[in-house]
């Protein structure tokens, strides 16, 4: 029998329209504008379905010697510490001593799928800046003259595990670890504590751990804890049996150490604050990956007693994501609408309402927000630290670049900011993950 | 036993990639094909109970069924390229531009397949599971063909009459 090009042909044929239908659900990029997704209305495209999701992580080159972040008008930046160790927060104590909570990441989430190899490996350009030796520890730095120049570093407390938040009440220091809330006996002035922590409450630390920075705040009162604990998946991958108590905030009775979920369905929520005027509690929160390079704006929000923001059966109230199975539309019913959002992939991960007085008065009242910067899209998003003007309490007005040029012209990540604060004198303290820096913001002319 | 002794009037169509006279490809074979069956099992189950568990299992068996299926398919187009007689046999240009569709399936299924959660697998998945399998059969038949009526790779010995 004669050989059958034909076959051949219509085979290749078949493959490439079979190429091309996939592309229709994969290979469509839209290409929007950021700012249309700031704010209390964001525009909220169609959710695509992705054949390969973009990874595009800016690969790290550093600061070189002399090169700072740039700064808005009005401002100058100096750093005030650098050669840490991928330091991820800051507590301002109230002698003026600076805590630089110095983490990574717990390494114990399991490879389940080959994905997983794929990701864990592309993801290591992002952080492969810097040396990751001694880390999950908390450094004390003293500026107690007010120069810029720490007149002292101390290691102030070592061997925690994979920490984030902290916060102190009288002489109760609390510090988040990925697993639990550890208390440790504090004196004003103290440089170093060698008193072993006593566990206050557990925290879902492992299996898997997938999110796991524990944002941490006190209530004014000092009567009540409030913690982050970030989802175990991206959208329930693991299971929904994996996200028991999860993607929620805790409040958690200092005096007893006992726990409940104040507000849940908020898949990684950080940078737990007080607003000043109100004295609500809000938050910034890393939304969900993998919909779309516009999808979902992660955002700042209130965070209201008992409400359910979605999380992970559907997003900015009722817009249902469909990669949840069973899904529950008796949540999705109850799902509020976040107060502002940030834009997609930008990963807000600190937030400082502006209490001092010594920066520009516009700045007074809002919020700044640190965004570690985006993966899942195309063109990167986010690596800089933002300010949201407030009015009466709310988000009053489109974000505005304060701190940037994180990146450098093109496209490589210098440093990447992660946890603010705002020291005695009401200068803005950045902690730079990648940069292994810590940053102070001043007025300019000081 | 009997004696074995070559047949001399006819030649069967000899397989080039082999070892000691055993052709590669039938030995590597079998691994696309369970696994790719495989794949469209646990997506059944994956669909009807929403266990990650299942999906998680179709992730890694259309891994494996991709890399073992392109080295079955490098030793069965050695045999295919090396051999006219191979050539000259229907069946053969059937199972290998079939096969070539099933590890396109596979591929994109494996791409379908790296998303979360439920989208991973229903509905496009699964179609593409089950598309896979059906082909899979078709290119089967085609190899049992060639093996078991036209005798490639077979070796030429008979029982001496």
């Amino acid at each position: 029998m004669r050989p059958r090009f034909d076959l051949w042909w219509r085979s290749g044929a078949g493959v490439a329209g079979l190429i091309a239908v996939l592309c229709l659900t994969g290979c469509n990029e839209s290409a929007a504008d950021p700012k249309t997704q700031i704010g209390a209305n964001p525009d909220l495209p169609e959710q695509q379905q992705y054949l390969l999701p973009p990874m595009h992580v800016a690969p790290v080159v550093g600061w070189k010697s002399g090169e700072t972040p740039a700064v808005a008008d009005g401002l100058q930046i100096k750093a005030l510490m650098t050669g840490l160790q991928h330091p991820r927060s800051l507590y301002v104590l109230p002698n003026g001593d600076i805590l630089v909570v110095e983490s990574k990441a717990p390494g114990t989430e399991p490879i389940k799928r080959p994905k997983d190899f794929i990701m864990k490996w592309v993801e290591s350009w992002a952080t492969s800046g810097g040396d990751t030796g001694e880390s999950n520890r908390i450094t004390l730095l003293r500026d107690a003259d007010g120069d810029g120049v720490p007149e002292l570093k101390s290691v102030f407390l070592d061997h925690l595990n994979s920490p984030f938040g902290v916060a102190l009440v009288g002489n109760d220091l609390y510090v988040a670890n990925t697993d639990a809330i550890v208390r440790y006996p504090y004196n004003p002035g103290d440089t170093k504590i060698t008193a072993a922590g006593t566990t206050l409450t557990p925290l879902p630390g492992g299996p898997i751990d997938h999110h796991w920075t524990k944002s941490l705040v006190a209530s004014e009162d000092g009567s009540r804890l409030y913690v982050g604990v970030g989802s175990n998946s991206n959208i329930t991958e693991n299971g929904i049996e994996a996200e028991k108590n999860r993607a929620s905030i805790w409040e958690v009775d200092r005096a007893t150490g006992r726990w409940r979920i104040f507000a849940s369905g908020l898949r990684n929520p950080n940078g737990l604050s007080w607003e000043p005027q109100t004295h609500a509690l809000w938050a910034v929160i890393n939304e969900r990956d993998e919909i779309g390079p516009n999808l979902v704006p992660d955002y700042l929000t209130s965070v209201k007693d008992g409400a359910f923001y979605g999380w992970p059966y559907s997003y900015f109230g009722q817009n249902v994501d469909p990669r949840v199975q069973p899904q529950r539309p008796d949540l999705v019913a109850k799902a509020i609408v976040p107060d502002y959002a940030l834009s997609s992939h930008v990963a807000p991960l600190g937030l400082a309402f502006y209490t001092g007085t010594n920066l520009p008065a516009s700045y007074r009242g809002g919020a700044f927000v640190g965004e570690h910067g985006s993966w899942n899209r195309p063109q990167l998003n986010g690596y800089k630290v933002v300010f949201v003007p407030f009015a009466d309490g709310r988000p009053n007005g489109p974000a505005q670049d304060v701190v940037t040029a994180f990146l450098s012209p093109d496209n490589k990540s210098r440093g990447r900011p992660v946890g603010l604060a705002i020291d005695k004198s009401g200068d803005l303290l950045i902690a730079d993950d990648v940069g292994n820096t810590v940053w102070r913001v001043a007025p300019s002319g000081r | 036993m009997q004696d074995m002794t070559p047949v001399a009037t006819r030649s069967n169509p000899a397989s080039t990639a082999r070892i000691a006279h055993h052709p590669i490809h039938p030995m590597l074979v079998p691994f696309p094909v369970v696994c790719f069956v495989g794949t469209l099992l646990t997506d059944l189950a994956y669909w009807k109970t929403a266990e990650m568990m299942w999906a998680d299992f179709s992730a890694w068996l259309l891994f494996v069924g991709l890399i073992m299926g392109v080295l079955a398919a490098i030793a069965g187009l050695i045999d295919f390229l090396g051999n006219r007689l191979i050539r000259a046999l229907a069946p053969a240009w059937f199972h290998m531009a079939g096969n070539a569709v099933v590890l396109v399936l596979a591929f994109f299924n494996a791409l379908v397949h790296s998303r979360d959660a439920w989208t991973s697998v229903v509905p496009a998945g699964l179609a593409l599971s089950a598309l896979t399998v059906l082909v899979l059969l078709f290119t089967g038949w085609m190899g049992w063909t060639m093996v078991y009526r036209h005798r490639v790779g077979v070796g030429n010995y008979a029982p001496e009459v």
